[in-house]
């Protein structure tokens, strides 16, 4: 219930985020988000200007040439957009570090079984291209051409989809002998 | 092709919220009645394959992003619905784990990618494979991409008419259609073949391991 309100309220926030125009209440909002965060202020800040970095750039060089050449360029503008993604990008971290996320979206026994399952899956895909990409990377001496990047990246696909049917596999096991499909 | 954070205005993500959510509790509801005990764990993965490669990210100027989905494959082994479901949770476990994609964009995100990308994939498969399955397979995953990347762009493109300040300055996403559309859709028509050949590649691998049949 307690995340159920957590994400009612972050929803409510995040609405909120996008019907004000005015920089110094996002700003003041943003504060806010930064404090409730405690401790964890600056890993939140970090992680969410690392995840809008390379958009809000491109999106902001590219106003700026644009916008620039037509004559219509607006610093308020340019301090408004990106204040705003991350205030809700904050937003977002501060709510996943706080809130267990899979209670709160437990609308469906099923769609929340399946969504475990893929996240499970994905973290696991995760690690294991990131595992991947440095044992390729370890592993060279010259510059790899193209067909032996290809035939690497179809050998990781090989092995991503049997290493996980494999473990999906198990893990529908241990769930029917809990009695899960019963119902 | 994610639209990220903060650059919907909402006149046009709450609508799109209110569609979506139809259609999610729809699609939810059919896969209730599919789902099975070996098609779980399959279904998984397939998402979390979705879930990778849509992980490879490249910025375009214009403010979007380029990457392959696998969601035309989605749609050809499991359905349209089935498919929607499976994209909207890895655009959700994206946009809240990792801040691609966004929270205020997850349901457009959804239907220009989900819904539309898998059922012009299902579609043109189940249309093309009569005359040959890989070409059928190929034209899949690009017209998915490039479906769903025009409904992005132009999505991106009406922000500057549908939000903006009395003084005529854009309020969410700058840049209007004569922009948005050239920058998305370029890349993604050679994006789109990438996502063919991918499609058409991990058909025949599942194809290899029994998952679907051949024909």
């Amino acid at each position: 219930m307690r995340a159920r309100i957590a994400l009612l309220a972050y929803l409510a926030a995040i609405v909120l985020g996008t019907t004000v125009h005015e920089i110094e209440v996002l700003a003041l909002g943003l504060v806010l988000v930064l404090a409730l965060a405690g401790r964890d202020w600056v890993r939140i800040l970090r992680r969410a200007c690392i995840a809008i970095l390379l958009f809000n750039l491109v999106v902001t060089l590219s106003y700026g040439v644009i916008a620039g050449l037509q004559g219509t360029f607006s610093l308020a503008f340019v301090v408004l957009v990106n204040l705003r993604v991350l205030l809700l990008t904050c937003l977002t971290f501060l709510f996943v570090s706080r809130v267990n996320a899979f209670e709160a979206l437990a609308f469906s026994r099923s769609l929340t079984y399946l969504f475990t399952l893929a996240y499970s899956q994905s973290m696991a895909f995760k690690q294991a291209l990131e595992d991947f990409r440095l044992a390729f990377k370890s592993r060279r001496i010259e510059q790899v051409g193209l067909r032996d990047r290809y035939r690497h990246s179809a050998s990781m696909a090989v092995h991503f989809l049997d290493k996980s049917l494999h473990r999906a596999t198990e893990i529908t096991q241990v769930m029917r002998s809990r009695g899960f499909f019963d119902a | 092709m994610h639209i990220p954070d903060g650059f919907i205005a909402p006149q046009m993500y709450l609508p799109a919220y209110g569609v979506a959510a139809g259609f999610w509790a729809y699609g939810a509801r059919r896969l209730r009645t599919a789902l099975r005990e070996e098609i779980i764990p399959r279904l998984a993965v397939l998402t979390a394959f979705c879930f990778v490669v849509m992980m490879v990210m490249v910025p375009l100027p214009g403010g979007t992003s380029a990457h392959a989905t696998g969601i035309a494959l989605l749609a050809i082994v499991f359905g349209v619905w089935t498919a929607f479901v499976s994209v909207s949770l890895v655009l959700l476990l994206q946009a809240l784990l990792f801040g691609a994609g966004g929270v205020t964009s997850l349901a457009l995100n959804a239907l220009a990618m989900g819904l539309v990308g898998s059922a012009v994939a299902r579609t043109s498969y189940l249309l093309l494979r009569r005359f040959h399955q890989g070409f059928a397979l190929v034209a899949a995953g690009w017209l998915s991409v490039n479906v769903s990347a025009l409904l992005i762009a132009l999505a991106l493109g009406v922000q500057p008419v549908i939000a903006h300040a009395e003084d005529g300055q854009p309020l969410f996403f700058p840049f209007g259609l004569s922009v948005t559309l050239p920058a998305v859709m370029i890349p993604h028509a050679l994006i789109g073949i990438g996502e063919g050949v991918l499609t058409l590649l991990m058909f025949r691998l599942l194809s290899q391991r029994g998952w679907v049949a051949r024909r």
